[in-house]
């Protein structure tokens, strides 16, 4: 029963996890030559990590487009059958989303497998200054935890009808208004930025996509 | 005999306008149970209930002894579904399609699917979405054969197809119910098609089950009579009457009832009247006939 649902999955979206497994690879070995580039204009271990830094928001946002495509592939054709196939086969409905859930998790092993290689050529084929190291697993790690968090939000998103989805957007989008009015009232009540504020800190759920992504560090 | 469907003051409400109203159907084992209904009246969405695809406001429904929905995972593993849309992943191939459908049921026939197949004539490599609508017609139905259901339950199933994948279709299915006695549950607004296989008819209209008898008692049953000198005010009549419509003075009125038979006559002796002719409706006029009745302003 998994592995059909795990055939489906790839099967829907083997082109765009292609791209994305290309992404994976190529993310840290481009960081790591723009910052050999900058290393052997001067020795200086200074330059090479602000060039690899600067790359750094290249993982996060890659595993939210991963997170983003596995999610939407996991539910767009049940979505466009109105769930009856998914409701007509003999699985609980927990285990039937569940068994998706696993399905579209398994397309992060690839993409961070990507990475965690890209990382492991990258870091072998440059000259890193004494006193720095290339952290690929580390990296790759947290690219699979980031993918996760990312994927998690977004199936769930994705599993609602476009009626929920609706109900979604339209309290984010009362709340950003809601915050324009207070604002330009001179009213001082943060909330939006406060809610986002523990959204993306520590015990935050997507305090994962913050702070540096460094290949190479000390 | 026991019910392989049974529901009791079932009731449903979507929207403001629609609504399932207190259904009670019983539906035999082992019989070809026919569910006729205008288009809108509540058939698929009768049959979404039953699969537990829609919650019910109230009401109890049974299906193969499990109770729905709480027994729902036993009962869909027993029940073949061909809805009134194609449900299968358009992006698969029909062998991809077989293989994820197949794994799903543990009573699937692999070896029996791909008969069905090549006697189908579906190609096993074409894209569902490239298959013309008869195709797609009798591969749903091969799907719901080959898990070897105890229950068919098919939302239309010939619905646009041309008469040659329709008879295909049926005999399909009919070859496979007298071979395993099982219970077959088909929705259509096609009277004909229903009148040639069914044993068992139930008739919704608005959202109601209007009649519920056996076949050769509804085609037998529903008569149109041509009455002389009837009074305007007949009283209780030994029959049901659907219709009543003036007619001139030699015809004389059309009465359409159900619950006929040949005794009756003594009936109009009594009120002072005549039978002077008894004509078979056929099912279609038979149906619609009901259907007019059930709409009848009541007084």
């Amino acid at each position: 029963m998994f592995r059909q649902m795990l055939y489906t999955q790839l099967k829907w979206s083997l082109i765009a996890l292609a791209a994305l497994v290309v992404a994976g690879f190529a993310i840290p070995v481009l960081s790591v030559q723009q910052a050999g580039a900058v290393a052997s204009a001067g020795s200086n271990a200074g330059p090479l990590l602000v060039a690899v830094q600067s790359w750094g928001v290249a993982y996060p946002v890659l595993a939210g487009v991963v997170g983003l495509i596995a999610a939407l592939t996991a539910w767009t054709h049940d979505h466009r059958g109105n769930h009856v196939y998914a409701l007509s086969l003999p699985v609980a409905r927990w285990r039937y989303a569940l068994l998706r859930f696993v399905a579209g998790a398994s397309l992060v092993i690839p993409v961070a497998v990507a990475v965690w290689i890209g990382g492991l050529a990258a870091g072998s084929a440059s000259t890193i200054p004494s006193g720095l190291h290339a952290y690929p697993t580390a990296l790759a790690l947290r690219f699979v935890l980031t993918t996760l968090v990312a994927y998690a939000a977004f199936f769930a998103i994705a599993s609602g009808t476009s009626r929920t989805a609706a109900w979604v957007l339209g309290v984010i989008g009362a709340a950003v208004v809601i915050q324009v009015v207070l604002s330009a009232a001179g009213v001082h009540a943060p909330f939006l930025p406060d809610a986002v504020g523990r959204l993306y800190t520590w015990p935050g759920p997507f305090q994962l996509f913050t702070g540096r992504w460094m290949l190479i560090n000390v | 005999m026991s019910n392989a469907i049974e529901t009791h003051g079932l009731r449903y409400r979507a929207g403001k306008t629609f609504e399932i109203r207190d259904l009670a159907l019983n539906v035999p084992t082992g019989s070809v149970y026919g569910f006729l209904g205008p288009n809108g009246s509540g058939k698929t969405t009768t049959i979404r209930l039953l699969l537990g695809m829609l919650r019910r406001v109230s009401g109890t429904i049974r299906v193969l002894d499990g109770s729905v929905p709480r027994d729902i995972v036993h009962v869909l593993a027993r029940v073949g579904y061909v809805p009134e849309r194609p449900h299968l992943y358009p992006s698969l191939t029909v062998a991809e399609a077989l293989r994820f459908h197949g794994a799903f049921f543990s009573r699937w026939d692999g070896h029996w699917a791909d008969e069905l197949r090549s006697g189908f004539g579906l190609d096993q490599d074409a894209k569902l979405s490239r298959l013309s609508k008869g195709e797609m017609g009798k591969l749903l139905v091969l799907v719901a054969l080959a898990q070897r259901p105890d229950l068919l339950i098919l939302d239309e199933p010939t619905d646009g197809l041309d008469p040659v994948v329709r008879r295909d279709v049926l005999a399909a299915v009919l070859e496979y119910v007298s071979r395993a006695r099982a219970t077959v549950f088909i929705s259509s607004h096609l009277v004909h098609e229903l009148e040639r296989i069914c044993d068992w008819v139930g008739v919704m209209d608005r959202g109601q089950l209007v009649a519920e008898l056996p076949m050769q008692t509804f085609k037998n049953g529903i008569k149109r009579l041509r009455v002389r000198n009837a009074p305007a005010d007949v009283g209780e009549t030994p029959f049901v009457v659907l219709a009543r419509e003036p007619g001139n003075g030699i015809a004389g009125e059309s009465w359409v009832v159900r619950g006929w038979d040949a005794s009756m006559h003594q009936y109009f002796t009594a009120i002072g009247a005549a039978v002077h002719a008894v004509d078979d409706l056929d099912l279609e006029d038979g149906f619609v006939e009901l259907l007019r009745a059930s709409r009848a302003p009541t007084a």
